[in-house]
């Protein structure tokens, strides 16, 4: 971009990341978010080169040299050594896990990594399925539109984390075979599936409602004019308009899903022993929480800063590609509050 | 940046209320008990049984829940150790007569005696109860196919069985068995042929348990949830007189709550919430229990049981002798006492330490390179296993680390998590898929070594539903052995002959054994410790309790 161009000239891109970067609790939550994929990524320079152990690697018999010192990372009446920092050489950081002795910072590692690529695949898959059927929707409206909605509706309607628990439960023990589509008991799909189809109604429905106002505009009438087809018209007039509203839902996606992993994971339900995830970090911390509260703390942490970073970055992202849709927002609201409020002079009846 | 100020300062408040939410338990709330004699026990399990039907159930939760409840002829003496590993009669008048070279038992039933809503009992109860429990398929079915008639009702399941013979009128009951069984008086005492009325079901109770004769009567049945007890009405009216030998009860009853959590059973007992836990503390708080409420509101037994790993011989990788060798070798019993948190033994035999016929032996000492090595040599081709076991604390992390001994020998390995509630079931069903390689334990049901052979390890007792021979064991010399010895009464010489026939079938390593467990009874302050009875095979009596 070049000095002294003007708003006009810059494209909606441009002046969307120029707003965002304003923003600068976004921006900072940004980092945030970025640094704990790179602590993630990390996981296998850590495991191999400090820690010396892989995630599910045990070592209930075996002892750590602190300085200089041979310690058991369990003892004998069962309680696994605590945080050690730097003073074994960066070996249980965070200390083993529980009585099966991992180390508890490759797991949090690992683990992350897992609960990142829970929460990125659900809402991804999610993400892609609402689009679909929200242009379907939207465009067709009629019969088609009929279904969509009111299968959505029934979904919405659902005790979602209820049955997502029973269905988590059922499949971590049978596994899913649909024709062709095998999954293992303990396979990552399967809660990554469970989440994905129990979240498509939260973006599907007001994207839905944006196709509905969008396919009424002069530029879709224009391309159906010049002979374009519905998946034309779909695909290459309205989806282009969509593309702020999905980014901004998948930011915010992922991190519902993040939180719905968690939870699948705290009741047994989502990702399966010994591989972690940080919800099932904290099952097993909590577990321990007397005697070593940090393996309750670090993944309860870790999912709570991961699931802040992206709603904040979510909320700027909104911000920067649709601020009229936040001016609306912020006159909706100025609205609600000037209707609750009396008016001065007013007297109570 | 006043935003961002006000976002750390959020984090840090969340970060405080997770951890406050966190620590906090759940529990149920408590109805109390009363002071002295009477009251309502308050207590809690960590799973419901596996069945609240006496032909059924094979666990230690249900024995434990309903052993006053459902009394068969005969029963087990209330005494802790191993007093109480006497037989002595329940509902029967005396222990039974043997005649005919050990193959005939003649009992009397009591007479007077009623069933909690009131029926009379009859002596044909008895030949119904047996009849109803091998139609059920129970899994005690072949204790009993000694008796004449009884494995051809079996496969039939048309009756009666000709081996019993019951005369109302006089009470008297005869039953021939086909061959002399040394075991069978312990067998007359077990759950399984607890005497039920004749209009029973041919169906599962656990929702809504049949009337029994014992001093409790359980009231309401929520599977899964817990359950509830009354006194029998009928105790004192008629059963309590006429066995004399076994106790009322203290408590008037009881309110029994499934919680899940070990951790919050341990707090809700700490804080008189309940006023007893049926299982033990789970590991984590293990030490810090005992360290705290020893000798007053904890104690600690020793129990004849044997926790081991299974493999199914009849499957590849198991089918190979070598390879289940290896996973004995690999098997580190030192790090399973660790998990279990001091409250295991290490062990790798069949027979525990307490019962006849144990001798001490190791055949496999920990050496995971030579573990390694005959895995290598033995080059298996099915590399894929799955390892089942239940998510109770701590047996979910010895299911866990059986997982990685296997991944460690090379195996591509898929961990199942079940409820405890269900655990049993599914693994004792061959429909079950994978059933490749898992965790089990096994509780004494009578102070004999048949008992730890022939419901686990012998090839008869491989069943399509409620199998318990998960190993799939089948040797014909060891089932003749198995067969010869049950029919023989135990003495020096069949002792010696079971110390064999334990380390035999080690040598064929169908399990990985790890280790004896001791059991703990840890109650709220409200209960006087010092009365509870802790039965080997019946577990805690309800009748023992009472308050402060």
């Amino acid at each position: 971009m070049q000095d002294g161009e003007t708003s006009a000239e810059r494209g909606p891109w441009s002046l969307a990341l120029r707003r965002f970067l304003h923003n600068r609790l976004a921006v900072a939550f940004l980092g945030v978010f970025l640094l704990i994929v790179v602590f993630v990524l990390a996981a296998p320079l850590w495991a191999d080169h400090v820690a010396e152990t892989g995630p599910n690697q045990e070592h209930t018999v075996d002892t750590v040299t602190v300085d200089g010192e041979e310690r058991d990372v369990v003892t004998p009446e069962g309680k696994p050594i605590g945080p050690q920092w730097f003073d074994a050489g960066g070996k249980f950081f965070l200390g083993a896990d529980s009585r099966l002795g991992r180390d508890e910072m490759v797991r949090l590692m690992y683990g992350g990594r897992t609960s990142l690529l829970v929460g990125i695949s659900a809402a991804l898959i999610a993400t892609i399925l609402a689009v679909v059927l929200g242009l379907v929707a939207g465009y067709y409206r009629g019969w088609a539109d009929s279904i969509i909605a009111r299968t959505l509706d029934t979904i919405w309607s659902l005790p979602v984390f209820l049955i997502g628990l029973s269905v988590g439960i059922a499949l971590a023990v049978g596994g899913l075979k649909i024709g062709p589509l095998e999954l293992a008991g303990g396979s990552l799909w399967i809660p990554i599936l469970i989440i994905s189809i129990f979240t498509v109604p939260y973006i599907a429905r007001p994207i839905r409602g944006e196709v509905l106002s969008l396919s009424e505009k002069e530029f879709v009438e224009a391309a159906v004019a010049q002979g374009a087809g519905p998946l034309r018209v779909m695909f290459g007039e309205i989806l282009p308009n969509l593309a702020s509203t999905v980014i901004v839902f998948f930011t915010l996606m992922i991190a519902n899903a993040m939180l719905f992993e968690a939870g699948l994971s705290f009741l047994g339900a989502g990702v399966q022993p010994p591989n972690s995830s940080w919800g099932t970090m904290v099952t097993v911390g909590v577990d321990l929480l007397r005697i070593q509260p940090l393996l309750a703390i670090a993944p309860g942490f870790m999912i709570m800063l991961t699931v802040l970073s992206l709603n904040i970055v979510g909320d700027g992202l909104r911000d920067a590609l649709d601020p009229r849709g936040k001016a609306r927002l912020d006159a909706a609201l100025q609205f609600e509050a000037q209707a609750a409020s009396p008016e001065p002079g007013a007297t109570r009846p | 940046m006043k935003k961002l100020g006000a976002v750390i300062a959020i984090l840090v408040l969340a970060a405080v209320a997770a951890i406050g939410l966190a620590s906090c338990g759940g529990g149920d709330d408590s109805s109390g008990g009363g002071g002295g004699k009477g009251g309502i026990l308050n207590a809690t399990y960590a799973s419901f049984p596996d069945y609240m039907d006496p032909a059924l159930s094979y666990t230690v939760e249900g024995w434990t829940a309903m052993a006053e409840v459902y009394l068969p002829l005969l029963t087990y003496k209330h005494a802790n150790g191993d007093e109480g590993t006497e037989v002595i009669p329940a509902l029967a008048k005396e222990l039974p007569e043997i005649s005919n070279g050990g193959k005939t038992y003649t009992l009397f039933l009591r007479p007077g005696l009623k069933y909690s809503d009131g029926t009379p009992v009859k002596a044909s109860d008895f030949p119904f109860s047996v009849e109803r429990m091998i139609e059920l398929n129970s899994p005690g079915s072949t204790f009993y196919f000694s008796i004449e008639g009884a494995e051809e009702f079996a496969e039939t399941k048309k009756g009666p069985i000709p081996g019993i013979e019951a005369d109302d009128k006089t009470g008297e009951i005869v039953i021939n068995l086909e061959n002399p069984r040394g075991t069978f008086e312990n067998e007359l005492a077990l759950l399984f042929v607890a005497v039920l009325p004749q209009d029973t079901p041919l169906e599962d109770m656990s929702a809504d348990p049949a009337p029994g004769t014992g001093p409790y009567m359980i009231t309401k049945s929520q599977p899964g949830k817990g359950w509830e007890y009354k006194r029998n009405p009928y105790w004192e009216k008629a059963n309590g007189e006429a066995m004399p030998d076994l106790p009322a009860g203290v408590v008037d009853g009881a309110k029994i709550t499934v919680i899940r959590n070990e951790v919050t059973q341990v707090d809700d007992v700490e804080n008189g919430t309940f006023d007893w836990m049926q299982n033990p503390p789970p590991s984590s708080r293990y030490a810090e229990v005992k360290e705290n409420f020893e000798g007053t509101q904890f104690r600690v037994e020793p129990t004849i049981s044997t926790y081991y790993f299974w493999m199914n011989t009849q499957e590849p990788p198991f089918d190979d002798l070598e390879v289940r060798q290896a996973v004995n070798y690999a098997v580190d019993d030192k790090a399973l006492e660790r998990i279990y948190a001091g409250s295991l033994s290490g062990s790798q035999q069949i027979l525990p330490p307490g019962m006849p016929g144990h001798e001490e032996f190791e055949l496999y000492p920990y050496d995971l390179a030579k573990a390694k090595q005959m895995i290598k040599e033995a080059n298996p081709s099915d590399m894929e296993i799955t390892v089942w076991t239940d998510d109770e604390s701590p047996n979910n992390e010895a299911g866990e680390y059986f997982n990685e001994v296997l991944t460690d020998l090379g195996f591509d390995t898929t961990l199942k998590l079940l409820s405890a509630d269900n655990f049993s079931t599914v693994i004792g069903n061959q429909s079950t898929p994978n059933l490749d390689a898992g965790w089990f334990n096994w509780f004494q049901d009578y102070p004999h070594p048949n008992d730890f052979f022939q419901p686990l390890l012998a090839g008869e007792s491989i069943t399509p539903t409620f199998n318990y021979n998960h190993a799939m064991f089948d040797d014909p010399a060891v089932n003749k052995k198995i067969t010869e010895l049950s029919e023989e009464q135990l003495g020096p010489e069949q002792e010696e002959a079971y110390a064999e026939l334990d380390e035999e079938i080690m040598e064929q390593a169908p399990w990985a054994p790890y280790g004896n467990r001791t059991v703990s009874t840890f109650v709220s302050d409200e209960i006087n410790l010092d009365s509870v009875i802790f039965n080997l095979t019946m577990g805690q009596y309800l009748s023992s309790f009472e308050f402060k």
